[in-house]
């Protein structure tokens, strides 16, 4: 289970409202390379992980993209408050106004609703572990794209923190790969899932 | 900077730097570096959320200290720039 915490993971204050940042920051909730799709990625990937090592880095990454989800929705409110009809057809964000008013939606910067379609979960370590890989480092470009058209350092900021994380999660992800061949017979070549392949000759 | 921000973002500050040596250490289990550095910090996060507490609400559901009043509903929530 969950247990929530009164707090942001990294501080998010954003003196000047924004709407057409905000239109472009929306992809990393609800994007295919966002933050929901990650928790889901890797909270859904868990148990089938094999090895202990593994179950707890998805585990534990998984709930820290939920603080990162947490974040960008408090980027998202914070930019779009208080802002007037005009403000909000000036920054061109009057589409999604007209459906979600200033409510948080996950969607893509296009406005396309998050979909499960973003996420593998192949069941198998090998496969999963190379996906999370890729995720991250898709994520990781995502934020460098925010932080080319972005300018406001309130908002910079909290999107380099979590650009930063990327690549940390990354690093994780790594360890995680290697446990995971470290452990495969130096036979399979082809690294065989070692918790369903077991008559695979990987040494289980 | 008012008070309880301070206080809030050593918090952030310190359980920022034992979140990351747990998620290392789910990968090295064994590493005495990393597993010295996690008992020290984790002592001094306790002792700062106990304080935070105190001073001014709980931090999880299971950190009310009032017994008059469920400061639990109390704004600001994180999300709110006064929250932070």
């Amino acid at each position: 289970m969950w247990s929530y915490e009164k707090k942001l993971q990294y501080p998010v204050k954003i003196k000047n409202p924004n709407a057409a940042y905000a239109k472009i920051i929306i992809s990393q909730l609800g994007g295919p390379d966002g933050e929901l799709a990650a928790a889901m990625r890797y909270l859904n990937q868990r148990y089938t992980a094999t090895y202990n090592e593994i179950i707890g880095i998805l585990n534990d990454v998984g709930t820290e993209e939920l603080a990162h989800l947490e974040m960008i929705g408090a980027i998202l409110y914070q930019l779009t408050k208080g802002l007037s009809p005009d403000e909000i057809r000036h920054a061109g964000m009057d589409a999604y106004f007209v459906d979600h008013t200033a409510g948080i939606y996950p969607a893509s910067a296009a406005g396309v609703p998050c979909d499960m379609k973003y996420i593998g979960i192949k069941g198998d370590l090998i496969a999963d572990l190379n996906e999370d890989l890729a995720a991250e480092q898709k994520a990781r470009v995502t934020y460098d794209n925010i932080l080319r058209l972005v300018d406001d350092p309130d908002v910079r900021d909290p999107i380099k923190y979590l650009r930063e994380r990327e690549i940390v999660h990354y690093q994780r992800f790594g360890d995680a790969l290697r446990i995971a061949t470290d452990r495969l017979d130096e036979k399979n070549f082809y690294a065989f899932n070692p918790s369903f392949d077991k008559g695979c000759g990987c040494g289980h | 900077m008012d008070a309880r921000s301070a206080l809030l973002k050593e918090i952030q500050a310190e359980d920022f730097a034992l979140y990351e040596t747990a998620l290392y250490l789910n990968g090295h289990p064994t590493c005495r570096s990393a597993l010295s550095y996690y008992c020290q910090h984790k002592n001094t996060v306790k002792a700062l959320r106990e304080r935070y507490e105190e001073l001014y609400g709980p931090l999880t559901l299971y950190g009310n200290s009032s017994e008059s009043c469920w400061h639990w509903v109390d704004a600001p929530w994180p999300w709110e720039k006064e929250g932070n």
